[in-house]
C-alpha cells in the first residue's frame, strides 16, 4: 500500500499547508528569476520581427496570460473532478483557490490582446476568433464564481461548482471550435490575421520561457490561496492552532 | 401480510414522469404561454428600436429569433425543476429507487416539448413580421426546434445547479449562456442559411451532434446536479 | 535608451500592455497574500475566543 500513501498525504489539510509553506518560496522565486530572464530576452535580446516589427513583442505577455488563464481553468475543473470522485475536501479548496487567478488572467489576456489589435488591426476589438473565445471564457469564470458566491452551504457550494466547472471544460474546446467557424464564415480581407510569425530561436526562446515563469508563479499563487482556503475551511481543527502558535 | 412490489423499469419510470409533467402542464397552462408570448414580443420589439425597413429587418431576423428564443428558454428553464423541488416531488424521484437520470431525461424531454417546440413552430409569425420570405419558415422553424432542444438539455445542468442557491434566476441565466455559445452559433448561422436560401445541412449537423452529445452527457449531469441540491 | 522605449513606434501600445499583464501578475501575488493574512488574523481571533 505504500504507494498510496502519498495519495492519502495529499487528501490530508496538515500535510498538504506544510507542503504548501515550505515549497511557495521555491516556486515563487523561480518565477521570478525566469521572468525577468524572459522579460530581457524579448525585450532586448529577440531580433524584431520582418513583419509586425517591435510590436510582435507583445508576444510575450499575451501569450504567456492566455495560456494561463486556459491552463487554469483546466486546473480548477481537474481539481473539481478530483474532488467530486474522491470527496477530497483539499481539491475542492484547490478549485476555488483556481477561480479568481483564471478570471484576472483571462482579463489580462483581453486586455493585452487589445492593445496589440490595435495597432496590427487599427482597432482596439475586432471579433478575432481567439479574443472572442478569451470573452466566453470569461463568462465561464463569472458563472463559476456567481454559483459559488450563491450557495450558502460551503460543501454544496463546492460540489455544485465542481459539476459546473466539469461541464465547463468539456465545452471549452466545443466554444473554441464554434467561434472559429464561425469567423472563418465572415473572413474579411482587411482584417490582418494575427497568425504564427515564424519564429527564429532567438525569438522563440524568451516565449517558453516566459510560459515556464508563468507556470511557476501560478504554482506559487496557488499555493498560498490554498493555504488561506485551508485555514478558512478547517479553523476548528486542532492542526490549524499548532500552525499558528 | 403480502407486500406488493411495483417492478417498473427505467423506461416506464421516464414515461410516467413525462406523462405527469404532460397532465400537469394542461392544467396549468401559463407557464407555458408566458415564455411564448415573452419570445413574441421580443421578436416583434425589434423592428422599433431598429427600422422599419423589411429588408434590413431580413438580415437581422436570424439573430432577432436566436436572442429571442435563448431568452425565452431561460425564462421557461426556471420552472423546470423549481416546483417540484419546492414541493418534494424531485426528492421522491431520488429515493424511488429508479434511475434519477433517466427521470430528469425525461422531464427535460417534456419541458423541452412544452416550450422549445412550441416556440419554434410560432417562429414563423415572428419570422414574417421581420421580413422572411415562406419558403424559409421550413429551415427556420427545424434549425430552433434541434437548438431548442440542445439548449433544454445544456439548461437542465443550470437548473439543476442554482437549485441551492438563492436569487436562482439571474445565476441560471449566467451559468447557462456561456454554455449555450455554440448553440447560439451554429443554430443561428442554419437560421441564417435558411432565410438567405443556401444549404442549412453543415450547421445543422453540428447542432445534431451537439444535440447528441447533450443527451448522452446533460442527464448525467443534472441528476448529479440535483442530487446535490437536495442533500 | 528612448529608441528602446519608442520601440520604433509601437511604445505607447506595447508598454501599457506589459504594465497591465504584468500589474495582474503582482496584483493576484497581493491579493493571495492578503486572504492568507486575513486568514491567519480570522483563525488566530477564534483560538483567543475559544480559550
Amino acid at each position: 500500500m505504500a504507494t498510496w500513501t502519498w495519495f492519502h498525504r495529499l487528501a490530508s489539510p496538515p500535510h498538504v499547508y506544510a507542503f504548501a509553506r515550505r515549497w511557495t518560496p521555491w516556486f515563487g522565486g523561480f518565477a521570478a528569476l525566469a521572468m525577468c530572464a524572459a522579460l530581457y530576452g524579448g525585450l532586448v535580446l529577440a531580433p524584431e520581427d520582418y513583419q509586425q516589427k517591435d510590436a510582435f513583442r507583445m508576444v510575450y505577455v499575451h501569450a504567456p496570460t492566455a495560456w494561463l488563464s486556459l491552463m487554469i481553468y483546466t486546473t480548477m475543473a481537474v481539481a473539481a473532478a478530483v474532488g467530486l470522485i474522491w470527496r477530497m475536501k483539499v481539491a475542492h479548496a484547490a478549485a476555488a483557490a483556481c477561480a479568481p487567478v483564471g478570471a484576472w488572467f483571462t482579463v489580462a489576456a483581453l486586455g493585452t490582446g487589445m492593445l496589440w489589435g490595435k495597432p496590427m488591426w487599427g482597432a482596439y476589438w475586432v471579433w478575432d476568433p481567439r479574443l472572442t473565445a478569451e470573452l466566453v471564457l470569461l463568462f465561464l469564470y463569472f458563472g463559476y464564481m456567481g454559483l459559488r458566491a450563491g450557495i450558502e452551504d460551503p460543501a454544496k457550494a463546492d460540489k455544485a461548482s465542481a459539476v459546473l466547472a466539469v461541464v465547463g471544460v468539456i465545452n471549452v474546446p466545443i466554444i473554441k471550435f464554434s467561434v472559429e467557424w464561425w469567423n472563418s464564415l465572415h473572413q474579411t480581407a482587411t482584417v490582418m490575421q494575427m497568425g504564427k510569425p515564424k519564429m527564429d530561436f532567438d525569438m522563440l526562446w524568451p516565449l517558453l520561457l516566459m510560459f515556464l515563469a508563468f507556470a511557476l508563479y501560478f504554482v506559487a499563487v496557488l499555493l498560498i490561496r490554498l493555504r488561506a482556503e485551508l485555514l478558512r475551511r478547517e479553523r476548528n481543527a486542532s492542526w490549524v492552532r499548532e500552525v499558528l502558535a | 401480510m403480502k407486500t406488493r412490489v411495483l417492478k417498473t423499469t427505467a423506461l416506464a419510470a421516464a414515461r410516467l414522469v413525462a406523462v405527469r409533467d404532460l397532465r400537469l402542464a394542461f392544467r396549468k397552462p401559463s407557464q407555458v404561454i408566458q415564455p411564448l408570448m415573452f419570445f413574441m414580443i421580443v421578436a416583434t420589439l425589434f423592428p422599433l428600436t431598429l427600422t422599419p425597413e423589411m429588408s434590413r429587418l431580413r438580415d437581422a431576423a436570424p439573430g432577432v429569433l436566436w436572442i429571442g428564443a435563448l431568452l425565452s428558454s431561460l425564462l421557461a428553464l426556471e420552472f423546470l425543476f423549481r416546483d417540484d423541488a419546492v414541493d418534494g416531488t424531485l426528492e421522491q424521484f431520488a429515493l424511488s429507487g429508479q434511475s434519477l437520470t433517466w427521470m430528469l431525461f425525461a422531464k427535460t424531454c417534456t419541458h423541452w416539448m412544452l416550450t422549445g417546440l412550441p416556440l419554434a413552430l410560432s417562429a414563423p409569425i415572428a419570422a414574417a413580421a421581420l421580413g422572411v420570405s415562406m419558403g424559409a419558415m421550413a429551415g427556420v422553424v427545424a434549425s430552433l426546434a434541434l437548438g431548442s432542444f440542445a439548449m433544454s438539455l445544456v439548461g437542465a445542468i443550470g437548473a439543476g445547479l442554482t437549485l441551492g442557491a438563492r436569487r436562482g434566476g439571474v445565476l441560471l441565466s449566467l451559468l447557462t449562456l456561456p454554455l449555450a455559445v455554440p448553440i447560439l452559433i451554429f443554430g443561428a448561422r442554419a437560421t441564417q442559411l435558411a432565410i438567405n436560401g443556401g444549404d442549412i445541412a453543415p450547421p445543422m449537423y453540428l447542432l445534431g451532434a451537439i444535440a447528441v452529445l447533450g443527451v448522452t452527457l446533460a442527464p448525467l449531469a443534472a441528476a448529479a446536479a440535483v442530487r446535490i441540491g437536495l442533500e | 535608451m528612448n529608441e528602446f522605449l519608442d520601440m520604433g513606434g509601437y511604445g505607447k501600445y506595447l508598454w501599457p500592455a506589459f504594465a497591465l499583464g504584468f500589474g495582474i501578475v503582482v496584483l493576484n501575488l497581493v491579493l493571495a497574500l492578503n486572504s492568507l493574512t486575513s486568514a491567519k488574523q480570522e483563525a488566530k481571533r477564534r483560538m483567543e475566543m475559544s480559550q
